[in-house]
This record gives C-alpha cells, structure tokens and sequence, in this order.
C-alpha cells in the first residue's frame, strides 16, 4: 500500500517534474555557496578550487585557541597591514594586495571589530585599525560587558527582557568556555548561511508533493472505491501517512546530505569544534554550541520544521479535499513572517519567533535573544520552538488519520 | 446470505433522499430502477458505509454493517457511477493497489487481477495507463476491481450508463457471468439492462421502494394495459397530453403510438388526409418499459411526455 501510495505522487509528471526542479534549485543554491575569492600577492582576484585552497592555507595558518596572545598578535598583523604603503595608497591594486595580507585573520579580525565596539549593536569596520596590542586582554570581558550595557538602565535592550531573563543571558555569555578554538570554518559558515534557503525550498516541495496524498482520491473521484475497501478506513489511511512521511523523510535527508556533503566537501569540514563565537555572526549568540553541533541541530530542525508544514499541508488537504488550498499552507507559513516580521511589537515578535519558519532556519534563529518564560524558569525560544512543533507534528499523525478515516462520500 | 435494510432513511438538511427503505436480498441479481433522483446512488453509497443513514439499519447476516466495519467491507465489491481511478497508474497496478487495500497477499492479489484481466478482455491491455483507456475498457477494468476480493455482494451503480450498444451488451453478459452466489444490486435508469440481467427488480422513486418483484410480476402488477393505434398528427398530440405515451414512431400514414391506458383510448375516427381512418386501439402485451413510464412516466402536459 505504502509504495503504490508513493507512485502515486511520483506516477504524475508534475510530481517527477517538481524533483528534477528540486534538484535544480539545489545545484543553484550550491553555486552560490561555493562563491569563493581570493586575492593573491599581485592583487588579481582568484576564484575556485585555487581560491578554497588559499584561503584555507592563510586561516589555517592562525588556527589554535584564540588566547590573548593570539588576539594581540591579530591586532599586531592587522596594524601592520593597515600602516603599509601599499594599503594607505590610492592605487586600487596596491589596496588589493594590502587586502590579499588580511585573507588570513580577516575573521579574527572582524571578531576585533565586535568586540571592542561601544555599543554591542554597533559595527565599525576600521575599528580594528584603531586598537592598541595591549588591549588585547579585554577581547572576552568585552563581550559580556557589552551585554551587560545593554541591558542595563539606560540600554536599548533594558525593556526587552524581565530581570530573570537578563540574568539568564548574562550567565549563558559568562557560561561560554575561554579562550574559544578558533580554526579555518568557511566551510561550515557556508553551509550554514544557505542552508536556510535549501530548507524553504524543501518545506515549498514537499508541501507541493504531499498535497495530493489525502486529495487526489477526491479530484480523481476514487475516494468511494477506496473508502468501500477492506483497509480503507485504517490501514490505507495509516499507509497513506507513512507514504507522507517517507516522502518527506526521504527527500530532506537526500538533499541535506546532498547539499552538505557538495559544501564541505568544497570547502573543507575543518571548524566543526569551534564555537560558534569564534567567528563574527556567532559572537553574540547566547547558545553555546559548535559550528558542528549548530549544523546537527539546524538539518534536524529543517526537518521537523518540513515534516510538521508538511502534515499541515497533509491535514489541510484531509480538510479541504483540496490540493490547491492544502498547498497554499507552507507558502503561508513560511512567507508571512517575512512581511509582518518588520513591526516592532514586542508581542507580535514574541508569536514570531515561534512560527514554523524559524524551524527553517535556526542559523539565524540562534543569533535572535528569543526568550520566554515558563513556570519560572527562562528557555530560549530554540528548544521552545522544537518541543513545541515536535509535540504538535505528534499530534498531527492521528489528527490527519482521524479526520481523513471518517469521511463521507455523498 | 441476507442483507437486510430496515427502514432505512438518509436526510441531507430539508432533502429526503432515501426514505424508510425496508427490503431483504437474497443470493441473486437485483435491479434498482428509477430515474435520476430518485436516491439510487444514496441507498447504494450507505450499502457501501460511505454514507451513516440518518435512521434505521442495514444488517447483513443480521450484523449492523457499520458496527462490523473492515470485517463489511471485505465482503463488499463497489463499482460508482463516476468511476475514478488513479490516472497515471497502469490498468494492472491499479488492480494491484485496490487489491492492497481490499487486503489481498501480494500473491493472491496477482492471481486474482491476472484472472480478472482475462474475464474483462483486458490482459492485452494490462501496461496501458488508465487515462489512455476508452470509456468501456475503464467501466471493465472498473468491475475488475469490483471482483478482486471476489465480494458476497456486489454493488453496481449505473455500470452501463456512457457505453456503446456494443460494449453494454458485453458488459451485461459479463455481469450475468459474474453473479453466481453472491447478491448483485444494480442500479440504473436504462430498462433493457434490467430486463436482462436482474432477477428481482426495485422500483425507486422519490426515496422509497414503490414495487419490488419480478418483471413478470412487475408487469402483472401494472393496472393499465398497453394499446398501439396509428392516428394524425394533431390526434398525436391530443394522445400526448391524454395519456402516458410509451412510443411514438412516425409512419407514412400518420403516427403509430403505443399507449399505457386502462381503457382503449378513446380517439375521434378523423381522416387521416390520405382516405383512411384512424384505426382502431390494439392491446398488446405490455414490457418492463411500459412499467416505467406507469410508474415514472407523466403526461406531457404535466411534465414528460415520452421514455
């Protein structure tokens, strides 16, 4: 039953059609991430396979814990850099063959440049041009005093948050471990940055193919021979789920290994047991996890995230006996917040920040302080977000089943 | 071998559509006969538990067949008026699947939709996808997977209904090879099918069984008679709106009628315009036909005039 319920998806051209599609968009997608330079010692702007090797040779070159020592000699490097002639030229090439001498630390680099700032919301690119060596030993407490700032009477961030949720971010930041292990991870940024976009893509196919699961019976007029079956008001609606999940279990883990393994292997997987603050977009984040750990969660996160959008798509479909209607349901969910997201309502992104869509893509949504408060006790809006849709796709098996299994056929 | 319906009635908001049916079938071919509305399609999707009655009971073997559920089901074959089917599947996967979920063993399944392909005249044709078959060859494969399970009671809802001459009388043949112990309840609104195949026959109209019966009995049964006259045209007419007018057949002197009347019409002896009279009313035996228009049939000045 299960497999005829699966060719029944893949049987129609528009199913077979929407996977070389999928495939397509997944090519494209790692073009874009596979979009590498590298400036070598002439100042001309290299790109591919020799730009990925270069690059990685300059950053490897600084990889070990980020102590004071190391940050002292970044800042050292970088004001070097910055005191040559060919950087202070007004000629374009001699700035590129400056800017080809920062390649190696430019991540440490752009670390100098959110740490020492005033304002923790605040970035500076030349910042890092202006610190002295000996500051050096302020690169971690800045990071927590910056936060305490903010949060602070007087800081932007002082009404955002109950006492017991700052206190909650202020022991996270304090938690981290020091020096962090820094290391080449272009690789796993990579991954990162554009694996929210192969997850929006996913949700959008997999809500297209599931659509028809528990619809095409009533489009193609076979509901009557199928409910007046044997199995047709218990196992072949259970077989029907289990297609749905089989499609949509099999289909994400493909493309994900896929899409993962053309990346890294690209780039390289060196950086998987560096934390996340040891690179610019991760250094504020309060969770503290790898870039390896980070990637484990957001592949399982996608995928609850797509599995849950497409039961809803499954459940709709039941409902509406309606593809069209049921596929209108991921397309909703996953764009909507884009364009209520702007309002500045602290409810209205207290509601966003548990939609489905941050399931897609928990990279960003580990940058975002989300915190909510139950019982008393403060969680971020990350394990929030995945017990809550975890406990709802649970719930959603039976509710489909249920529903789909009662149907009258008048 | 007893499916029973006691009372039966189904309420769709003010509309009646199946009111207080009671009847017993037995092993055997049953005509359901009435024209479109009059509930066929309703009592049959309630024999098929697509449907919950708003009161009374369907038993079989005297079991509730809603309470008995898959145990029901699995005795059951159902071929619907719109037959739908899985379009890009292949005639013989779509026998497999419905075999699946009719709970046939993979080997079974194959056995049975093998053997079905043959009696349809569809083995040629098993790798052709459903969608590429003409409109006989799906209503075959349709009562292909109707047999699958090889069912006690076999539901056919308008099976014929769309089908050249050709492929209704290979149909009906078909269905008559395959009603051998089991109980076959087939609806439809086109008198000859019924004539030929259904042993006991259910007048439906308005919801209710009106006759049920043999078509012998069914014709005894009938209080008018069945008159043939030829007449004019404007005595035609006058005929029309007189009487329930079986036939009527256009002749080089005029217009031959077959007229349902307990008495010999009563029709002027005016000329026909070509020296001759209108002649006088003949009984003649009277069909299934002729019991459908008594029963279904209006005058034309009420509302229908012909069958």
């Amino acid at each position: 039953m299960v497999w005829y319920e699966v060719k029944k998806v893949f049987g129609r051209a528009s199913g077979r059609a929407a996977l070389v599609v999928l495939l397509g968009l997944i090519v494209f997608t790692c073009y874009f991430a596979m979009e590498t330079i590298w400036v070598d010692e002439n100042g001309v702007t290299q790109k591919g396979r020799v730009a990925v090797t270069q690059l990685k040779k300059a950053q490897k070159a600084w990889a070990g814990p980020l102590d004071e020592q190391t940050i002292r000699r970044v800042i050292e490097e970088n004001l070097r850099i910055v005191s040559t002639p060919e950087y202070l030229s007004g000629d374009v090439r001699q700035n590129e063959i400056a800017y080809g001498w920062g390649q190696g630390i430019r991540p440490i680099r752009d670390l100098l440049n959110v740490s020492y700032t005033d304002d923790m919301q605040h970035y500076d690119y030349y910042l890092a041009n202006r610190l002295d060596p000996g500051m050096a030993g302020d690169f971690y407490a800045n990071r927590t005093r910056l936060l305490k700032e903010w949060l602070a009477e007087g800081g932007s961030g002082a009404g955002q948050f109950s006492e017991a949720e700052k206190d909650y971010l202020i022991r996270k930041y304090e938690a981290l471990e020091t020096p962090v292990y820094y290391d080449y991870m272009e690789g796993w940024n990579q991954a990162l940055n554009y694996f929210s976009t192969l997850c929006m893509i996913l949700a959008m196919i997999l809500g297209f193919l599931t659509a028809g699961i528990f619809a095409n019976e009533f489009q193609w007029k076979s509901d009557a021979i199928f409910f007046s079956s044997a199995y047709g008001r218990d196992r072949a609606v259970a077989a029907k789920l289990k297609a749905g999940w089989l499609i949509v279990t099999g289909i994400y883990f493909a493309s994900s290994i896929l899409y993962s393994l053309i990346i890294l292997g690209w780039y390289g997987f060196d950086g998987a047991a560096c934390p996340l603050q040891a690179s610019r977009a991760g250094w504020k984040c309060f969770y503290n996890l790898t870039n390896g750990q980070l990637y484990v969660l957001t592949v399982l996160a996608g995928y609850l995230g797509c599995l849950f959008l497409s039961l809803l798509t499954m459940f709709v479909a039941a409902k509406s006996r309606s593809a069209v209607v049921a596929v209108m349901m991921p397309v909703l969910l996953v764009f909507l917040p884009s364009f209520v997201g702007n309002l500045d309502v602290r409810f209205v992104q207290k509601i966003l920040s548990l939609l489905p869509d941050r399931l897609l893509q928990l990279n960003m949504a580990v940058r975002y302080f989300d915190l909510f408060t139950i019982g008393g006790k403060v969680v971020g809006a990350v394990p929030l977000l995945a017990a809550l849709y975890a406990a709802l796709t649970f719930l959603l098996f039976p509710a489909v089943y249920a529903d789909y299994r009662r149907k009258e056929i008048l | 071998m007893e499916l029973k319906l006691t009372d039966l009635t189904k309420q769709f908001k003010e509309m009646t559509a199946v009111d207080g049916v009671s009847c017993t079938m037995e092993s055997g071919v049953y005509g359901l006969l009435g024209v479109n509305g009059a509930g066929k399609t309703t009592l049959m999707r309630m024999l098929c538990t697509l449907i919950t009655p708003t009161s009374g009971q369907i038993a079989w073997d005297g079991r509730d067949i809603f309470s008995m559920g898959e145990e029901y089901r699995r005795i059951l074959g159902y071929l619907p008026q719109e037959f739908g089917f899985y379009p890009d599947f292949t005639v013989e996967d779509y026998l497999l699947y419905v075999a699946s979920i009719k709970g046939l063993r993979p080997a079974t399944a194959r056995k049975r939709a093998g053997f079905l392909l043959k009696q349809v005249g569809l083995l040629k044709a098993k790798d052709q996808k459903m969608k590429k078959l003409s409109g006989g060859m799906k209503r075959r494969a349709g009562i292909a997977q109707a047999m699958l399970n090889d069912p006690r009671i076999l539901i056919l809802d308008e099976p014929t209904a769309g089908l050249d001459p050709t492929e209704r009388i290979r149909f009906r043949n078909l269905i008559s090879e395959l009603s051998e112990d089991r109980i076959v309840l087939l609806s439809t609104h086109i008198v000859s099918d019924i004539e030929y195949i259904a042993g006991e026959i259910l007048l439906m109209k308005d919801g209710r069984i009106v006759r049920q019966g043999t078509a012998e009995q069914l014709i005894s049964s009938m209080p008018e008679r069945v008159w043939s006259l030829t007449v004019t045209k404007a005595e035609a007419e006058r005929c029309m709106r007189r009487y329930k007018v079986a036939n009527m057949k256009t002749v080089h002197d005029g217009v031959e009628l077959r007229i349902l009347s307990e008495t010999p019409p009563a029709v002027g002896s005016k000329s026909m315009g070509n020296g001759k009279e209108a002649c006088r009313p003949v009984p003649e035996p009277a069909t299934l036909e002729d019991v459908f228009l008594h029963y279904f049939g209006e005058r034309t000045g009420e509302d229908h005039g012909l069958v």
